[in-house]
């Protein structure tokens, strides 16, 4: 009896393990997935935004209760390292439906996922007339960002702005300042005098860890017509980051920077700046439903100004990015179902709640038109400028060491020589450039009529030399 | 041979067979599978044959060869604090004082805590305008201006210590409870009768009797050490300049980093020399440990 109950627990553990490992169910769904009701078909959304994700929410609410087909959209947050989990979601056969993008997600390369055929193509379905009448996608295809070869994978339906400063005026008050910086030296001097009349109980400027150097002073050197790649000659080049880089370090110098702030991450210093601890903070139009919203300021008045550049004037634009544009994953099996979300995420009444609630700037001229500006509240602050625009998609190298980002904002916090990083950046990601072309996995981008103040404008040639 | 079936080996085949399968599928083949992208460009989806390139890069990779000279940093560190610190404590723990359980719970908490969240804890911990720590210090005059635990490029490998021992100490000191109750009341009662002292009963009978599981611990204790990376990673990232970073924290960046793509063929390549620079470091322990096992 005791060999036959060992046996029979043998055999019950063996087929259990096997059970485990190869039910196809165990794994084979997403963990977004709501419960099925009977009779609906799950499409399932993944999106990386949370500063929208209540006006999504009460949509979906809507959508789901309303819908003739049967769609139960599912949506799922996923806010760290977004294209890898993506990616690892497709090979594992658990990636969703719709996957929402902007062309200022890290790390997405879309050439990478339309070679993996993790995307399809949206080439047939953009031309339903009233997506195209609300979002204009003929127009709205840019090769390299939504594009691959001319096929279009994503429309955008907002757009995000360049960065800009943004200012805590009591503080500014308080250091006797009469007029917004318009260079880097003056962003530099202004953040002295703030830190100097707060005597400790508040600083000058805020940074964060993540994503310091894009916050402002990318847009500053972009202002200044200083771009890491050189589009007339398709190789980077990184020498004219010297000058701006020299200015901004005073203010590590000068002990302008609030405490710690390079290592905190960007909430909490959103939080800080609510408090009014520190002076200046920048970044893009998001900041608007931050503001108000996310981390409300209550305790003084914030206004916003336009990037800095070395001189004051705009030698170069600053890059804005579109935003809200819907993937559709391949591995779908309700694609058709799958569209009508997109298309209901992109429809007049779904945009026109979301742009009225200031959670993005208006990219076609029908939405333009159809919203009431006069709702989008501290939106309008970062209106787009004159020197506002998006840029040609970078060659995506696979690089050795550290971004450019990383590299040229430890030179900014003085913790490397400014002349070795850029030395060091000119090398590594030419070097890799080069490789990468050579062995065939990127084509070098050229544009011989690049204008830095209209950069979109010009003809992209690609070479695999 | 039928001798042998009536012992129970096919129950004792069957029971094994499972874990055998889970063994393979989840440990033995993605280390062999590791071996498969260690010439090429792999970003997850195409592969690229670069030849030897991913081998020279790593010879002239610097801020790879900085990680293995921070892990060995933080390894000594960590590892020179936790085991006197953990025995220490598994000791005073072990005198049957009153309050014991509570006291071996309260130790044993952190080690129940996901390592993510309580490094979040304790970057707000280290923040460095009105952190706790900072304020702690400064209002009992143990510093003048607020320390930057985080961003300052020469403590932050201290910073990162105390978080590592704090997580880690209650599990090193239910190793050594373990290990202490092992050794039998008799032997201290003749040693009483002896008329031994507390510190010659601690290294001439404790020690030496706990040796073969010290060996153990030791090994355990140096192993994890070099793979930590799960807490640098939500403390600092390897900031300032690389000078947090380690071995295993690098290696997830060149995958998982969203500013780049990913660069699982390099990152195979430096996971096979990390899996060897441990295995070494390990061989050696073990060869210099081998007389912990006939201590008694």
């Amino acid at each position: 009896m005791k060999k036959f109950v060992s046996g029979l627990l043998a055999c019950s553990m063996m087929f259990g393990a096997l059970w485990a490992n190869g039910s196809k169910d165990a794994g084979g769904t997403t963990k977004s997935a709501a419960p099925a009701v009977k009779g609906k078909t799950i499409i399932n959304f993944w999106t990386e935004d949370r500063h929208d994700l209540a006006y999504f929410q009460q949509k979906i609410d809507e959508f789901n209760k309303s819908n003739p087909d049967g769609i139960e959209i599912a949506i799922n947050t996923v806010i760290d390292n977004y294209p890898n989990m993506l990616a690892m979601s497709f090979s594992s056969g658990t990636a969703p439906d719709i996957a929402c993008i902007a062309s200022a997600t890290t790390g997405f390369d879309l050439k990478t996922f339309a070679d993996a055929k993790i995307v399809e193509p949206l080439t047939n379905y953009i031309k339903d007339p009233e997506y195209e009448k609300v979002t204009e996608a003929s127009k709205n295809i840019l090769e390299g960002v939504n594009a691959v070869n001319g096929v279009p994978y994503w429309i955008p339906t907002g757009v995000r702005s360049g960065t800009k400063m943004i200012y805590n005026k009591t503080l500014l008050d308080a250091a006797g300042c009469k007029k917004l910086p318009t260079t880097i030296q003056e962003v530099v001097d202004l953040a002295d005098a703030i830190t100097k009349a707060g005597k400790g109980a508040y600083y000058g400027i805020g940074t964060t860890s993540s994503a310091p150097f894009v916050r402002w002073f990318e847009g500053a050197c972009e202002k200044s017509g200083i771009y890491r790649y050189d589009f007339k000659n398709g190789r980077f080049n990184f020498d004219a980051y010297k000058a701006p880089v020299v200015i901004a370090n005073k203010l590590f110098k000068n002990g302008d920077i609030f405490p710690g702030s390079p290592s905190q991450g960007v909430d909490a210093m959103r939080a800080q700046f609510t408090e009014g601890t520190f002076g200046i903070w920048a970044n893009a139009s998001q900041e608007a439903g931050v503001f108000t919203k996310q981390f409300p300021v209550k305790k003084f008045e914030w206004v916003v100004g336009q990037m800095p550049s070395l001189d004051g004037t705009a030698k170069g634009c600053v890059s804005d990015s579109t935003s809200k544009g819907y993937l559709l994953i391949s591995s779908s099996k309700h694609k058709d179902l799958a569209w009508k979300v997109i298309k209901y995420f992109s429809s007049e009444d779904f945009m026109k709640g979301y742009l009225e609630g200031g959670y993005a700037l208006p990219l076609s001229t029908y939405m333009a038109k159809h919203i009431d500006a006069s709702k989008t509240g501290r939106l309008a602050d970062f209106a787009l400028t004159p020197y506002e625009s998006m840029y040609p998609s970078v060659p995506a190298i696979s690089l050795a060491g550290d971004t450019y980002q990383t590299a040229l904002w430890n030179a900014v916090m003085g913790q490397a020589d400014v002349d070795a990083v850029i030395k060091d950046l000119n090398t590594r990601y030419n070097d890799a450039l080069d490789r990468d072309v050579k062995m065939g996995k990127i084509k070098r981008i050229i544009i011989k009529d690049f204008d830095p103040l209209k950069p979109a404008a010009g003809k992209i040639e690609y070479s695999t030399k | 041979m039928k001798k042998k079936y009536h012992d129970g080996n096919i129950a004792a085949a069957f029971m094994l067979f499972p874990s055998l399968v889970l063994l393979i599928v989840t440990s033995i083949y993605p280390f062999f599978w590791l071996f498969r992208y260690v010439c090429y460009d792999y970003n997850g989806f195409a592969a690229y044959f670069t030849r030897t390139y991913n081998f020279t890069r790593m010879l002239s990779d610097t801020t790879f060869w900085w990680s293995v000279v921070h892990t060995f940093e933080y390894a000594g560190l960590k590892l020179v604090i936790i085991i006197p610190l953990s025995l220490l404590i598994a000791v005073l723990l072990n005198q049957g004082m009153r309050g014991t359980h509570t006291f071996q719970t309260i130790f044993f908490m952190p080690t129940v805590i996901s390592a993510a969240i309580y490094s979040l804890i304790f970057s707000f911990i280290f923040a460095v305008f009105n952190g706790p720590l900072n304020v702690a210090l400064q209002s009992i005059g143990a510093i003048k201006t607020p320390v930057d635990w985080l961003g300052n490029a020469k403590i932050v490998m201290y910073s990162i210590i105390i978080v590592a021992v704090w997580g880690g100490l209650g599990n090193y000191m239910i190793y050594f409870i373990s290990g202490l109750t092992s050794v039998p009341d008799e032997v201290y009662e003749s040693c009483r009768i002896d008329g031994a002292n507390a510190f010659q009963t601690f290294f001439r009978i404790t020690l030496p009797m706990m040796s073969p599981i010290l060996k153990v611990i030791l090994m355990l204790a140096i192993t994890t050490a070099f793979k930590d990376y799960e807490s640098i990673i939500v403390l600092t990232n390897g900031a300032p300049n690389n000078r947090s970073h380690v071995m295993f924290s690098y290696i997830y960046n060149l995958i998982f980093a969203s500013s780049t793509t990913p660069q699982i063929g390099y990152a195979t390549m430096l996971s096979i020399v990390a899996a060897l620079i441990i295995g070494i470091v390990t061989a050696l322990y073990l060869f210099f440990a081998r007389k912990l096992d006939n201590v008694v």
